[in-house]
C-alpha cells in the first residue's frame, strides 16, 4: 500500500508542554482518513505540521512522496487543498470575490473554480456577501477554495463544527464524492458520529498521542464486545457473576464485560447451568464504533 | 509577485480604501489651497507666492495624512485578521511577510498617485492664477518626494503594527498622535523633529518664515533619505521575522 502522508515520531512542544507526541501517521492513498480526537487533543497542530504550517518540535513528514518543509511547502501546497480550524473567507467580499483571490493566487483557470463551487452546491450563493453566509455557507466556500486546485490531497479540520444534522450529512456527502473522484481526504472531528460511516482508515488521538490507527474493521476487533445472557433467573445469574465478570442487569439481560474467549464463553454457561438456571440465549454485544472510541480514549487517561 | 499584488487591489473593494486615499487627496488640497490662497504673503506677482503654495502642500500632508494612512493601513490588514486570510493564504504558500509587502506595495501606489495628484494640483493652481515669477520645478519636485518618502514610511509602520497588534484603536490612536506630533514638528527645534516619522513632515518643507520673512530653500535630502533607509530596514526586518511565524 502506498501512503500519501507519512510521518514518523510527529512531535510538537509549547512551552516544554508536549501537545503532538510522536506520532507515526500513515495515510494510505485515496483513503477517507478519519483523525479523532477530544478536543485539545492535537489534531489541529498536527494538521498545521502536515501542511508546515508550523515547525515540528521533533521527527519529519512525508507529503505525496517528498519531505515536507519550509522550503518544499511552497510548491507541495499546490497539491494540498485544506481547510484549518476556522473557514476562511473575506466577510466584506462576495462569495465571487473571495475564490477569485485565490483564483489568482493559485493561477487557476476559471473552470476549476466553478467545478468547485459546483461540487459544494455554492453556485447559487456566488453573488453574496460572505457576512451574510450561514456558517454552513462559510464552510463550503472554504471547502470550495481548498478544493479548487484540484488536489491530490485534502485536510479538513472539523468541517462540520457547528452544522446542524443535514449540513453534517451534507459534508459527509461530499466527502463520499471526492473519494469517489480519487482525492484522498483526511478529515478531523472530535465526534466519531460524525467521521464514522465516511471514514475507511481512522486514526485516534489521545492527549496527542495515537492510541489508535487502522481500519474499522481493525478497530473492532481490538476490542471484546460485551457478552449479553438471557437466562431462567436473571437475578442469581447476576450476583453470581458479579465477581468474576462485573456483570450488571439489564432488563432480564445479564452484560458480562471482559470475557474474551470461546473457551471462557462456555465456563460461564456451565457454571450457570450447574446452579439450575436454563440459559437460553447467549450473544455479543451489537457494538457501536462509539463505544469501542469511548473506551479507547478512556483507557488512554482521557 | 504580481498576482499577490493585484489581490490587495480585489481585497480593497468594499473596504472604502481607494475612497479613502480620495478623502486625503481632498483634504490635503482643500487645507493646503486655503492656507497657501488666504496667506498675506499670496501675491501672484512675486515668487513668494509659489512659496505659499508650498507651505499649503506641506501643511495639508501634516494634518491629513498621519490619521489617513493609518485607517488605510488598518483596513487593509484587519481583513486578513478579521477573515482568517494568514491562514488561507499560507496555506496557498504565501507568508504573512509576503501578504504585508504586498499590502505596503499597492497602498504605496495608490498613496502615490494621490501625492502626485496633489502636487499637479497645486501647480496648476499657481499657472491658472498667473504667478508672474518661474515655477521652482527642483524644490516642487524634491517636496513632492520627500512628502510621499515620509507617507510611505508611515503607511510601513502601520502595515507592520495593524498585522502586529490585532486590536486596530491601537493604530487608528497612534495615527491620531501622529496627525498631533506632526503639526507640533513644525514649530519645534528641527532636532525634536527628526526624533519621530511624523516629524519628517516638516523637514520635508521647501519653504517657510525665516526671521518672518517667508523663503525659499531646499527640503532636508540627507535626513529623510535616513528616515527611508531606516525604514525600509526596519520594515524588512518585521515582515522577514512574520514570515518565520507560525500561524
Ligand atoms: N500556539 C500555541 N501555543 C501554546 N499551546 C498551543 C498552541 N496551539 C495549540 N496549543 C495547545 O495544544 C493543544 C492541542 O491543540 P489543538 O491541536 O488545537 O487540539 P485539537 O485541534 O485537537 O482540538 C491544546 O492544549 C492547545 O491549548
Ligand atoms: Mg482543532
Amino acid at each position: 500500500m502506498s501512503f500519501i502522508v507519512e510521518s514518523s515520531n510527529l512531535t510538537k512542544a509549547y512551552g516544554g508542554r508536549t501537545v503532538v507526541d510522536g506520532l507515526d501517521l500513515r495515510i494510505p492513498e485515496g483513503s477517507v482518513y478519519g483523525f479523532l480526537g477530544p478536543n485539545g487533543s492535537g489534531k489541529s497542530t498536527t494538521m498545521k505540521m502536515l501542511l508546515s504550517l508550523i515547525r515540528p518540535t521533533g521527527g519529519e513528514v512525508e507529503v505525496l512522496g517528498q519531505p515536507m518543509n519550509r522550503s518544499t511547502r511552497r510548491q507541495l501546497l499546490g497539491s494540498i487543498g485544506s481547510l484549518i480550524e476556522s473557514p476562511p473567507g473575506y466577510a466584506h467580499l462576495t462569495g465571487a470575490e473571495n475564490m477569485r483571490i485565490v483564483q489568482r493566487l493559485l493561477g487557476l483557470d476559471d473552470a476549476q473554480v466553478d467545478f468547485a463551487v459546483k461540487t459544494v452546491r455554492m453556485h447559487g450563493q456566488m453573488g453574496k456577501r460572505v457576512r451574510e453566509y450561514s456558517l454552513g455557507m462559510k464552510q463550503r466556500l472554504g471547502i470550495a477554495m481548498a478544493l479548487a486546485r484540484q488536489p491530490k490531497l485534502l485536510i479538513l479540520d472539523e468541517p462540520t463544527n457547528g452544522l446542524d444534522p443535514a449540513g453534517i450529512e451534507e459534508i459527509r456527502e461530499l466527502l463520499r464524492r471526492l473519494a469517489d473522484g480519487g482525492v484522498t481526504v483526511m478529515v478531523s472531528s472530535h465526534l466519531l458520529g460524525e467521521v464514522d460511516k465516511t471514514a475507511t482508515v481512522l486514526g485516534i488521538l489521545s492527549q496527542g498521542r495515537m492510541i489508535f490507527q487502522g481500519t474499522r474493521a481493525d478497530l473492532f476487533s481490538a476490542a471484546t464486545p460485551d457478552l449479553l445472557i438471557d437466562c431462567s433467573d436473571p437475578r442469581r445469574a447476576q450476583s453470581m457473576l458479579a465477581r468474576a465478570h462485573g456483570a450488571r442487569l439489564e432488563d432480564t439481560t445479564v452484560r458480562l464485560a471482559g470475557v474474551d474467549s470461546d473457551e471462557a464463553t462456555a465456563g460461564v454457561v456451565t457454571g450457570l447451568v450447574a446452579e439450575g438456571i436454563g440459559v437460553h440465549g447467549v450473544r455479543r454485544d451489537e457494538q457501536t464504533l462509539e463505544s469501542v472510541f469511548m473506551g479507547l480514549t478512556a483507557g488512554g487517561g482521557l | 509577485m504580481s498576482a499577490i499584488v493585484v489581490n490587495e487591489f480585489a481585497r480593497m473593494r468594499h473596504l472604502h480604501v481607494v475612497l479613502l486615499v480620495a478623502v486625503l487627496f481632498a483634504v490635503v488640497t482643500g487645507i493646503g489651497l486655503y492656507a497657501a490662497v488666504f496667506n498675506p504673503d499670496f501675491d501672484r506677482t512675486s515668487a513668494s507666492s509659489w512659496n505659499t503654495l508650498l507651505m499649503g502642500m506641506g501643511s495639508g500632508f501634516t494634518l491629513a495624512a498621519p490619521l489617513l494612512l493609518a485607517v488605510v493601513a488598518s483596513r487593509l490588514v484587519d481583513a486578513e485578521h478579521q477573515g482568517g486570510g494568514w491562514l488561507m493564504s499560507a496555506t496557498s504558500g504565501v507568508t504573512p511577510g509576503g501578504l504585508c509587502r504586498a499590502k505596503l506595495l499597492a497602498l504605496g501606489l495608490l498613496v502615490a498617485g494621490a501625492t502626485v495628484l496633489v502636487s499637479a494640483a497645486f501647480a496648476a493652481v499657481g499657472l491658472a492664477v498667473g504667478i508672474d515669477a518661474p515655477w521652482p520645478a527642483g524644490r516642487w519636485l524634491g517636496l513632492t518626494a520627500c512628502l510621499l518618502v515620509v507617507s510611505l514610511a508611515l503607511l510601513a509602520l502601520h502595515v507592520v503594527l495593524a498585522a502586529r497588534v490585532e486590536n486596530q484603536l491601537v493604530g487608528i490612536g497612534l495615527g491620531l498622535l501622529g496627525a498631533v506630533v506632526a503639526l507640533i514638528s513644525t514649530a519645534v527645534p528641527t532636532w525634536i523633529a527628526h526624533l519621530t516619522p511624523w516629524g519628517y513632515y516638516a523637514l520635508s518643507a521647501a519653504a517657510g518664515y525665516v526671521d518672518g520673512q517667508l523663503a525659499g530653500f531646499a527640503p532636508s535630502y540627507l535626513n529623510i533619505g535616513g528616515l527611508s533607509a531606516v525604514a525600509a530596514a526596519i520594515f524588512a526586518l518585521f515582515t522577514r521575522s512574520f514570515d518565520r511565524q507560525e500561524v
